[in-house]
């Protein structure tokens, strides 16, 4: 079925498909449609789940951590400060290692109230031991919302589903919506390794003791190791269902290129469009989209990055006293190359607070990156007032 | 003004500026129109003409939701704060600063769903702050989602089918808590009630919590179109102790003589009725105060000297 729906809807369409059966939430904008939709499906039998209306986003993660705790698939959804406030139950589902997905819509954190987006809520919360996948279209959120399920009940660890505010999440685009068969052969009921059971007691929450400690954040590094392979099975399961996927990197246009883009979520569709008309004039550049965040996919980052001269990092957030968050994360990861293999990296801070990133301002950063002799710098401002 | 100046402070000043109304409107109101709030803001602009507040000692504090923008509108200090956190940094700028005069606006999501633990907490210390909850018995700025204070059954966005759950009561709430000072519930649409309310909450010495029934024409309209229309349904609770409204004797004849000192008659009525009350459920002067408790010791004649050498030495050429 293809329907022409915004992205809150298009989240809101992957959770019911995947039969979740335990939802709390609480509002917030820009990612009120979602929840608002979902107990709408609940009040109407359509989605058999047990909606929770909570009083807080810090509640609604425990929730979640507790009905996950049970064995039962979990969701909730939200923004910026509401996320802000979730920190300390997403550590505890991380470090739970319970396979609870969310959505976060990419939203500017106040004070400087601002309701646009800006991806420094959900960068923020890095530590926590969350996967996060980011998206360009509709599309792209409808399926990673299912596939994020898939991921996260592999691994056991929870995963963050993450959207642009307003450009993803008010803005209706036509999605091909999959038929609830195919999502019950790609997703079946979870059957969780460890739950809470009469017949099997266990508990959660023990005082761990320096001695046992570092091996449960081995573990979760483990399982953060493993989801990186585990991403591409499913996302290859996927596409043999519905003829779709995305790769945890995309590269676009590199072959030959001297320069790449580095983009994430909507900017990259912008970032496209300004590659083909470089390349209608015949100039060595192309594009790679980083989806998937945590794990970080430093293998593909490299290959996808290989004989590249020069990168421009694209971040619309940024580490107050660091700069571009991606820009960072990549240098980290392309650092232990042989230094003839690593490209130059130049990081640009740009569309914070939802400010517009046009195909003249991705235009700016291209003349700008490719200027001779130009030094790579990591806190490289777009558009700042004087 | 700055650290220096504060530790200075001698608390009587002399003052002969005089406020109008005009010196307390703030930004533009950008609510809808028939909004509660507004008269919410009217009889707290009357007020401050009334006691001759001084914009520079007076700071509102605020969550986040429509009601929220309050400070916006009131031209003293404000404070737009996060959502359901108002009391807290209330707190903070009553201890750091008690020679101010704290208000605290709050919506209904902000004070009895978010911020509901420091609610409770905040009548506890009894910290001379007076707090306003703008209950329009929904999420208004978020666009109609249900709040604790919902009436069951009223449908909403989260709610489709109506809420599942008995309304949660502010003024049971509040009752039920150690050490409560001041419990008022009143109108925005009985100006003069909610005018009397706001001027006995500030005189009280510790927290005063009042509730006012707000309308939202946007998304709740419906709630209080019966009692706006039949002042028969509304109850006022009258006492020389507590609040007595003359102007309303007339259109509101339905009075029951309360004395707010009672806690146990306060709570008795505060138990749902078929009617909506409107006065002083409770008040205490005498119970314990944080902020008296732990207030710093009154700086000495030679302090103060020494401290205001200090701060002109650093003026010094
Ligand atoms: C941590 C957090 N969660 C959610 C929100 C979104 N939000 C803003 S105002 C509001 C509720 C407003 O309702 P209420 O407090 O009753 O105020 P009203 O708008 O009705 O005056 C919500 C949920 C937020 N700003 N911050
Ligand atoms: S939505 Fe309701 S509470 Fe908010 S400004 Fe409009 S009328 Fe007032
Ligand atoms: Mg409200």
């Amino acid at each position: 079925m293809r329907k022409v729906i915004v992205g809150n809807h298009a989240v809101s369409w992957g959770v019911k498909l995947a039969r979740a059966e335990v939802i709390a939430a609480y509002p917030i904008t820009p990612q009120t449609q979602i929840v608002e939709e979902l107990s709408e499906m609940c009040a109407s039998g359509e989605l058999k789940a047990r909606f929770i209306k909570v009083e807080s986003e810090h509640s609604a993660m425990a929730a979640c951590v507790g009905a996950s705790a049970t064995g039962a698939r979990a969701f909730t959804a939200s923004s910026s400060q509401g996320l802000a406030l979730m920190h300390e139950m997403l550590h505890w589902a991380g470090s739970g290692r319970l396979p609870i997905v969310m959505a976060d819509v990419n939203r500017a954190l106040g004070p400087g109230w601002n309701i646009w987006t800006d991806q420094t809520d959900s960068l923020a919360q890095r530590d926590t031991g969350w996967i996060q996948l980011y998206c360009e279209t509709n599309q792209e959120v409808l399926d990673t919302t299912i596939m994020a399920f898939r991921l996260a009940e592999q691994v056991d660890l929870p995963v963050m589903v993450v959207l642009d505010a307003f450009f993803l999440s008010h803005t209706a685009e036509p999605v091909d919506i999959p038929d609830q068969e195919l999502v019950d052969r790609f997703l079946p009921p979870r059957r969780a390794r460890y739950k809470l059971d009469v017949d099997d007691p266990h508990s959660y929450g023990a005082l761990v003791r320096p001695d046992d400690y570092m091996e449960m954040r081995w573990h979760l590094q483990d399982a953060m190791h493993d989801a990186v392979a585990r991403f591409d099975g499913v996302e290859t399961e996927w596409a043999t269902l519905v003829g779709r996927s995305y790769g945890a990197v995309e590269s676009y246009r590199t072959e030959d290129a001297d320069i790449a883009l580095v983009t994430s979520g909507t900017i990259t569709s912008t970032a496209r469009h300004v590659i083909d008309q470089h390349r209608e004039n015949g100039e060595k550049i192309g594009l790679v989209k980083i989806k998937m965040f945590r794990p970080f996919p430093t293998d593909a980052l490299r290959l996808a990055l290989a004989g590249i001269d020069r990168v421009a990092v694209l971040d619309r957030n940024f580490s107050p006293g660091q700069g571009g968050i991606f820009a960072a994360e990549l240098r980290s990861a392309l650092y232990d190359l042989p230094a003839e293999d690593r490209p130059a990296i130049y990081g640009y801070v740009l569309g914070l607070g939802g400010r517009d990133v046009t195909p003249a301002v991705i235009d700016g950063i291209i003349d700008h990156v490719r200027m001779p002799g130009i030094p790579a710098r990591a806190d490289l401002w777009v558009g700042v007032k004087a | 003004m700055s650290a220096g100046c504060s530790l200075l402070w001698t608390g009587a000043e002399e003052d002969d500026r005089v406020f109008d109304l005009h010196d307390w409107e703030g930004a533009e109101p950008r609510w809808c129109p028939g909004c509660g709030d507004l008269s919410v803001l009217t009889a707290m602009q009357r007020l401050a003409v009334a006691e001759q507040f001084v914009p520079e000692t007076t700071v509102f504090v605020s969550g986040i939701g429509c009601s929220s923008r309050f400070p916006h509108y009131m031209k003293a200090y404000g404070f737009h704060g996060i959502h359901g956190r108002a009391l807290p940094v209330a707190t903070g700028v009553k201890l750091s600063r008690p020679e101010l005069t704290v208000f605290v606006a709050m919506g209904d999501g902000d004070c009895t769903s978010i911020g509901a633990a420091h609610w409770l907490h905040m009548i506890r210390y009894n910290i001379d702050v007076t707090a306003l909850l703008m209950d329009n018995n929904i999420y208004g700025l978020t666009k109609k989602q249900s709040s604790p204070t919902t009436p069951q059954g009223f449908a909403s966005n989260t709610a489709p089918r109506g809420s599942w759950l008995p309304a949660l009561d502010p003024i049971q709430a509040t009752l039920g808590v150690t050490n409560a000072s001041f419990v008022a519930q009143t109108a925005e649409w009985v100006p003069a009630h909610l005018y009397a309310t706001l001027r006995a909450a500030y005189h009280h010495k510790g927290f005063s919590f009042v509730r006012i029934l707000q309308r939202c024409p946007q998304y709740t309209d419906s709630i209080y179109k019966e009692a706006v229309r039949k002042p028969s349904i509304v109850e006022l609770l009258v006492h020389e102790n507590g609040l007595t409204v003359p102007e309303l004797d007339r259109l509101y004849t339905n009075q029951r003589r309360h004395d707010p000192r009672d806690l146990d008659e306060a709570r008795r009525l505060a138990e749902a009725s078929d009617v909506i009350r409107l006065g002083i459920f409770f008040q205490d002067e005498s119970r314990p105060r944080y902020d008296l408790i732990r207030a710093l010791p009154q700086r000495t004649v030679e302090e103060k000297i020494r401290l205001m050498n200090e701060e002109l030495d650093r003026y010094a050429v």
